[in-house]
């Protein structure tokens, strides 16, 4: 199983970058805003991945029939 | 890969401010109510904050620094013309954002259970960035 990371860069100005890896789905938009807390988003996009897990659960099911 | 942000750093909370500014070297007052600024003559001013640095930490010709809360919650700092000149200015203020956001992004991750990895000073042209990594249980 990927280990998920979480990177935190802080930069001179005090503003900040959360980069995520291994995360999938409603949990990655979870710690994004658990790292974001009250601060106005700037920038915010999720990664191949994250598409790529939220889709599988529902194509399983439909391939199987339930 | 999963997801990216970026992030505007709002300080909203007293303690992480006084965390930040004391890592900074400043002996800070904290005054619930809010209390007056002091001018370089020792005089009164008119400005008062929660969160003050005394100008005795500064220059011999310096006025107090202040963060006075505004009514949406966030800190604004209150540094004179003069103190700007001397080196309190918006790069000052970028560091007092930066050692903010470490405190609270360290006091956040430790509260909801991720798993700190380290911390790395990255040196830029602009000054140090910070860089600090986690893991989620």
């Amino acid at each position: 199983m990927q280990q998920k990371t979480i990177t935190v860069v802080i930069d001179e100005t005090g503003n900040s970058s959360v980069d995520l890896e291994g995360f999938a789905g409603r949990g990655c938009e979870e710690v994004l805003k658990d790292f974001q807390g009250d601060d106005r988003a700037k920038v915010q996009r999720n990664k191949p991945m994250f598409y790529s897990q939220t889709s599988d659960p529902q194509s399983r099911q439909l391939k199987s029939g339930r | 890969m999963s997801a990216y942000g970026e992030f505007e750093t709002m300080i909203r909370e007293q303690r992480y401010l006084i965390e930040g500014l004391t890592e900074m070297g400043y002996r800070v007052e904290t005054h619930p109510e809010g209390a007056p600024l002091v001018g370089y003559h020792g005089d009164e001013r008119p400005e008062r904050a929660e969160v003050i640095i005394r100008r005795a930490q500064l220059d011999s010709a310096s006025n107090d620094i202040g963060f006075v809360r505004e009514k949406d919650g966030r800190f604004r700092a209150i540094v004179s013309e003069y103190d700007r000149s001397i080196g309190y200015d918006d790069k000052w203020l970028g560091r007092v954002h930066q050692h903010y956001k470490e405190k609270q992004t360290m006091a956040m991750a430790e509260a909801k259970g991720y798993i700190f990895r380290g911390k790395e000073l990255v040196q830029t042209p602009n000054g140090p960035q910070i860089r600090l990594q986690f893991v989620a249980r």
